[in-house]
């Protein structure tokens, strides 16, 4: 099979201004993090996003003006509190939201994915979203008799963004047991490329070990990148926790452009590299608060 | 477990744990529950549901975790320490959204929302008028406009009963309740609905014709009149003299606090 492992510059030179990206994310987990400071370091211009429950990455990709439009059902870091740089950006109209609602955009990327046109669900009928999204939802009669569906219009994302456990060097990507979101098990196989970074590279024998932990195929990622911690700050089980403190820090910085723009600085374009960005994020101390060792024994 | 049947009524308790304890009883044995994000009343009713009348509650923490074992509440009801000790992680797209969609499994889901207005129409979308440049950008729909359009019985909770929170009309309907009253949710071939909504003042219904909201108890110590001075729309009494809602038991104010939440995080978004 053929080699995808790559480095971080080569895997985020695939996208280009103007991409709709699909990004993995909840509201503090498992977002491919350092994949999104790729896309800030080298400058993105005009992307539209589509997440399922988008966290900081948003805020980040948000207040680097990145982005200018986003589909999505959700984005806030829960406990933590909105989105605050994004809240602004789409208050003034910088950033065009597309609101959709969960099983929209599963039946919209499960379109994708397969070629379809569109697909229906039940959800969402009698609310707003439909209202203002008339491009990609109607309302349809059941061509069976039954009460109307709702199709929802195929969404091929250009890239999807996502975070794994490990990889081999071809790309087939296994992933640990834990909350698996439709991030993972249907935005990518809808998107046009596929770029992967992981906890770490192994050798194909290990894989064969636990064939079912496997959940994406070598053929259908286009770059693999090794990247320890790449999900942090956002949590990635059973491997860490997400980083409260950072969260913490970035949610008090966000609200103010200045605080903002100096701790983007220092935490996401003046490191060149992984260990340099764990160490500006609080090296060693932090990776033992956010390690999970009594979990993952 | 013991002793929750005559447990007498708590002196000492507080208006989280009223609402802990209100949406508690509308759980039974045979139900499955599930909750998302920000969720710490509705799991506190499941975990206290389930160590009282209804052993036999199903609970799907965070929509993922099959029957989990979490010590205590953690800080976010949407990570991992809240699933702990599951007996299977439910797939997002292959599982979970099958058992919602179906209609036969998670028949009632408990919902949180920035606005409701008197049919029982959610918004967590935006605030003003302007969609594409609101005033107040909230965090969005997620699964809500699904679970308010399929069939689910539906429990609303809110931690701060206002005239800014509960409104004539919401600027975004995110999530389908009675629409504008009457028969609209039915001839858009709708099942379900708003049932109770349980703030930090009094428990409301529908009128079953008019669909507009009602007081249905006021909590020990508020008035009708301050209910109705809290709301931004006029509200209808089901049944007068207005009862008083029934205040948790001893017990279940002790294992409120003891076992499922002593870290408190029931408080967030209380005023």
């Amino acid at each position: 099979m053929q080699d995808k492992l790559t480095t971080l510059h080569a895997a985020i030179d695939k996208v280009s201004d103007g991409d709709i990206v699909a990004l993995q994310n909840m509201a503090t987990q498992a977002a491919p993090m350092a994949l999104v400071r790729e896309l800030i370091r080298q400058q993105k211009r005009d992307l539209g996003l589509v997440v399922l429950v988008g966290g900081m990455a948003v805020d980040w990709l948000a207040a680097s003006r990145c982005i200018d439009r986003l589909i999505g059902a959700a984005v806030t870091m829960e406990q933590f509190g909105l989105c605050q740089q994004y809240r602004r950006a789409v208050e003034a109209g910088r950033i065009r939201v597309e609101e959709i609602s969960e099983s929209v955009l599963n039946a919209r990327l499960g379109a994708g994915a397969r070629n379809l046109p569109y697909l229906p669900t039940r959800g969402a009928i009698g609310t707003d979203l439909i209202r203002y999204d008339p491009e990609n939802l109607k309302l349809l009669d059941d061509p069976f008799g039954g009460p109307p569906v709702l199709a929802c219009r195929a969404l091929k994302p250009d890239v999807a963004l996502i975070h794994a456990h490990r990889a081999d060097r071809c790309g087939n990507i296994q992933y640990e047991p834990t909350a698996m979101w439709p991030d993972i098990a249907i935005m990518p196989k809808a998107a046009r490329q596929v770029i992967v970074s992981v906890e770490e590279i192994v050798d194909t024998e290990v894989l064969r070990r636990r064939p079912e932990r496997t959940i994406l195929p070598g053929f259908m990622v286009d770059a693999v990148v090794e990247v320890p911690y790449g999900a942090h700050p956002t949590s990635f089980y059973p491997a860490y926790r997400y980083d409260d403190e950072m969260h913490r820090e970035w949610a008090a910085a966000a609200r103010d452009d200045d605080a903002c723009a100096a701790w983007l600085e220092r935490c996401v374009l003046d490191p060149a590299d992984q260990r340099q960005y764990l160490a500006a994020a609080g090296g060693a101390p932090m990776l033992d608060r956010i390690g999970t060792s009594a979990e993952t024994a | 477990m013991s002793g929750w049947q005559n447990s007498p009524a708590a002196t000492d308790y507080s208006i989280d744990e009223l609402m802990v304890s209100t949406l508690a009883a509308c759980f039974k044995n045979g139900d499955q529950a599930c909750n998302g994000m920000a969720s710490f009343i509705p799991v506190a009713a499941f975990m206290l549901a389930r160590m009282t009348h209804a052993p036999e509650l199903v609970w799907i923490a965070s929509s993922v975790g099959l029957e989990p074992r979490p010590e205590r509440i953690p800080a976010s009801t949407l990570e991992a320490p809240l699933w702990q000790d599951s007996i299977m992680y439910l797939d997002q797209y292959t599982d979970f959204w099958n058992f919602v969609l179906n209609g036969r499994w998670i028949t009632k889901f408990c919902v949180g929302a920035a606005q409701l207005d008197r049919y029982g129409n959610a918004n967590n979308s935006v605030i003003g008028s302007d969609y594409h440049k609101p005033r107040v950008r909230l965090p969005g729909t997620a699964g809500l406009a699904d679970m308010c359009s399929i069939g689910k019985d539906l429990y609303y909770w809110m931690p701060n009963h206002s005239p800014r929170s509960l409104v004539e009309k919401v600027d975004f309907v995110s999530g389908a309740g009675f629409l504008d009253g009457g028969d609209s949710r039915e001839r858009l071939g709708l099942g379900g609905g708003p049932r109770i909504l349980v703030t930090n003042l009094a428990v409301m219904d529908f009128e079953p014709v008019s669909k507009r909201m009602r007081i249905k108890s006021v909590h020990p110590g508020v008035s009708v009149d301050e209910v109705q001075g809290a709301t931004g729309f006029e509200l209808l009494l089901a049944e007068e003299p207005v009862p008083e809602t029934r205040p948790p038991s001893r017990e279940q104010v002790r294992l409120i606090r003891q076992q499922i939440d002593p870290d408190g995080m029931r408080r967030h978004g209380f005023r």
